[in-house]
């Protein structure tokens, strides 16, 4: 059986305007309400097809919940719902100094080990990073509502970026916690 | 019919019937059944009164294996038949568990397909038959306090079990016969308990030093919705390597000298019993009587037993931190609960205390805990409570992927996402013409396939004839709210297509299943018949109501006059098998009649959404009016 098609968008599931901005108390208000309607727990008494209806609508609901919680999946669903396909979001051309920005930055996070506080450090980088992230939201939320999808899709690539970076300093600050013991 | 009857919330068809359920702790060390009775939670006590089981089941007795303290007192006498710690092996390779076989003195046989089996006098056994002689015991024990059958059983396992650790777990329970109504994690199950009493929100540290285990969980309470934000720990670390640092040590202490299997267990048993009393005493004398010729016995401090286990304590607060982080909390803890008997140890609680900066709650039986939680989630899961009283949203401990190019390993769900969960991602072909793709699925957080743990492979097939890159495999993974697994691929242009139950090689494969339950079955195959017939027959009658019901409702609405004559229809001939015996066919027509009212079940689930929605909007409309 496949996925029911629900012949909405996430943000209509959730009740919530197709916006980047996103109230996260309403987001989760209704997706628990959704949860405690169609989540398999409430038919564990039920036939077996029943269950399976209700693992795949819970499903689809997890999916949309995790889509938009998080900032840049909410940016790229959005461009999704705009008509931009995945090719055309990665074909952006992003400008050489924030690639040689970002060499930098993975240059640096490689050397974080060899400070003499690489804990103090790593957190130094990631709240830099941070701070750019943030910005990047912003120009999404700017280029996104004036209808400038290619600028917003840019602005994504770079998210992109980044968020591999802080993923490379979650697995650093994995190995300094490990070390420790 | 609950998913029919969900728009008539209050307006049950039948007479509300209490049914049976249990949780069950499936412990390394020791297990316990507990149940909901009369509204208040409890364990249920053995006939004369003993509430805990130890997890120990001896086969020198080849007519009847012992399972319990009987069994753990003839543990020295008969170490190779006495099996302790089995949760330890289940759904491992034989190759992972030598290591822990020769630490606790089993023989394993050579296992085919790398099955473990231990070799005991009583012929060989496999981890998940042990853990089947244990729940026996367990459900013995519920069918004599509840007096009668029971209707379901929610087991326990810890957060950090694998998907082949979870299907030998519930493997095990099926060869008993019982109905798992759901597996849930221990951590999960320990808040829950606590849940019910604490405050209405807030954000959960559930901190589990099983006997074998550690796990962390982070949870977050709001309005009866439990959200596990993260689960870590490390699978090889437990209560028991507590133990075993005391015995080491001991040991060294008497100049290192080689001990018999039996003495090595009197041993640590010894260093166990010093650890328990360690919590209270600041000194103790650990007993050598049966470890040494000598006997004797060695001065144990408080400062020494918490230097030998600091580090221990300490892999475990790393552990903490990394599910800290995952959580991405913008507040605080609120509490701490504590799970397991080693939560007792003085140190381990001052550890946590000052790692969280708050005092755990160890009001509830850190022992007990778990198994009073699971019995809650099963009161609920079969019916027993109103609707909305309480939901789990629980998450997955390991990441799920697949094998790509160069051995390497692409996630398609990440660990710590929420279940149920459906997850795709489009492949293609690399070669001219290729016809067949071969998918591997894998489980575990590294890049590396062979640093993962493999958990099933599949093909798939007729894949036309294209150019490199031109067909679009689609491969969905499905994880259920037990965390197992179900992976889908179809390739889009063709639509070939091709499923695969991921069913780890470790477990028992469904023939041996089906064998060994006619086994343990044959003596009662007459009682089993009229049960299933009296089952099928409240099935069919449940679903009849069920559809009368929705069909008052919504039937004009959501269907048209040809489907609602084809259900009609077959309503009537399942009404009159219902009359007869033919379990069988109630049985076919059951499952006939459930899937022609799929469609009318899912329209009505959309409905309902919508109403959900609804109902939503005016209150937060409300909301912002007052505001």
């Amino acid at each position: 059986m496949s996925l029911p098609e629900l012949q909405k968008s996430y943000f209509q599931l959730f009740d919530l305007p197709e916006n980047f901005a996103l109230d996260q108390a309403q987001l989760g208000e209704r997706y628990r309400e959704l949860q405690k309607e169609l989540h398999p727990d409430r038919y564990a008494s039920g036939s077996a097809h029943e269950q399976r209806l209700a693992v795949q609508y819970s499903a689809l609901i997890n999916e949309a919940y995790a889509t938009l919680r998080k900032a840049l999946p909410r940016a790229l669903y959005l461009l999704k719902l705009a008509g931009m396909s995945k090719e055309d979001i990665s074909g952006q051309k992003v400008d050489g100094s924030f690639l040689m920005a970002q060499m930098d930055l993975r240059e640096n996070l490689m050397m974080l080990d060899e400070t003499g506080d690489p804990e103090a450090a790593l957190e130094h980088f990631v709240t830099e990073i941070d701070v750019d992230v943030k910005q990047l939201h912003r120009e999404f939320s700017r280029a996104f509502s004036a209808g400038e999808l290619t600028s917003a899709a840019g602005a994504c690539v770079k998210l992109q970026y980044l968020e591999k970076l802080l993923e490379e300093a979650e697995q650093m600050e994995s190995r300094l916690i490990d070390n420790q013991n | 019919m609950a998913l029919l009857n969900i728009a008539e919330p209050g307006q049950s068809p039948l007479p509300h019937q209490i049914k049976r359920a249990i949780g069950i702790d499936l412990g390394t060390t020791n297990s316990l059944v507990a149940a909901v009775r009369a509204g208040s939670v409890d364990i249920l006590p053995d006939e004369i009164g003993v509430m805990m089981l130890p997890s120990v089941v001896n086969y020198t007795d080849v007519r009847r294996p012992l399972v319990g303290a009987g069994a753990l007192s003839l543990a020295t006498q008969h170490p190779a038949d006495t099996l302790m710690s089995v949760k330890r092996f289940m759904g491992r390779g034989s190759r992972d568990a030598v290591a822990d076989a020769q630490r606790s003195h089993y023989h394993l046989a050579d296992g085919e397909e790398g099955l473990v089996r231990f070799i005991t006098s009583s012929g060989e056994r496999s981890p998940v038959e042990v853990s089947a002689d244990i729940l026996r015991v367990l459900h013995q024990r519920a069918l004599a306090t509840l007096g009668g059958e029971i209707d379901g059983a929610v087991i326990t396992v810890p957060a950090y079990f694998d998907e082949a650790q979870r299907q030998a777990t519930k493997d095990a329970a099926t060869l008993v016969g019982l109905r798992v109504l759901r597996l849930m994690n221990e951590p999960t199950a320990a808040a829950v308990a606590y849940g019910l009493d604490a405050a209405e929100q807030g954000v959960i540290a559930v901190y589990d030093l099983g006997g074998g285990t550690f796990d962390i969980s982070i949870l977050r309470l709001h309005k009866g919705v439990f959200e596990v934000l993260a689960i870590g720990g490390d699978t090889a670390l437990g209560g028991d390597d507590l133990d075993a640092a005391l015995a080491e040590w001991v040991l060294q202490h008497c100049g290192s000298p080689a001990l018999a299997p039996g003495q090595y267990r009197q041993l640590h048993a010894a260093a166990r019993a010093a650890k328990e009393r360690l919590s209270d005493e600041v000194a103790v004398d650990l007993d050598l009587t049966g470890v040494l010729p000598s006997g004797g016995a060695v001065q144990v401090t408080r400062e020494t037993f918490d230097s030998l286990i600091e580090p221990l304590v300490k892999r475990t607060l790393g552990a903490c931190r990394r599910c800290l982080r995952d959580a991405k909390l913008d507040a605080g803890i609120d509490n701490i609960v504590m799970v397991g008997g080693s939560t007792r140890v003085p140190l381990v609680r001052e550890a946590v205390a000052d790692f969280f900066q708050r005092r755990p709650l160890v009001d509830i039986d850190p022992d007990q805990v778990v198994a009073l939680g699971a019995a809650i989630q099963a009161d609920i899961l079969v019916g027993n409570r109103s609707e909305g009283d309480l939901l789990l949203l629980d998450v997955i401990p390991l990441s799920l992927g697949i094998e790509t190019m160069g051995g390497l390993v692409e996630k398609i769900v990440p660990r710590n996402t929420t279940i149920p969960a459906s997850r795709a991602q489009e492949f293609t072909t690399y070669k001219d013409g290729q016809t067949a793709l071969a998918i591997h699925i894998l489980q575990g957080e590294r890049e590396m396939v062979s640093d993962c743990r493999s958990l099933a492979r599949f093909e798939l097939r007729s894949i036309p004839p294209m150019v490199a890159g031109a067909a679009r495999i689609k491969v969905t993974f499905q994880v259920d709210a037990d965390g197992l697994l179900n992976v889908s691929a179809r390739e889009e242009i063709t639509g070939a297509q091709t499923s695969v139950t991921v069913k780890p090689s470790f477990g028992l494969s469904d023939d041996e299943i089906t064998a060994m339950l006619q086994a343990s079955f044959s003596h009662a195959v007459e009682d089993k018949l009229a049960r299933q017939l009296a089952e099928q027959r409240v099935a069919g009658w449940q679903l009849l109501d069920g559809l009368n019901a929705a069909l008052t409702a919504d039937g004009e609405a959501l269907l048209n006059e040809e489907d609602r004559t084809t259900l009609a229809t077959l309503m009537i001939e399942l009404q009159a098998l219902l009359e007869g015996q033919d379990t069988a066919a109630i049985h076919s027509l059951i499952e006939r009649l459930g899937r022609q009212s799929e469609t009318f079940a899912g329209r009505r689930m959309d409905k309902s959404i919508r109403e959900a929605l609804a109902g939503i909007s005016l209150d937060s409309l409300d909301d912002e009016v007052m505001q």
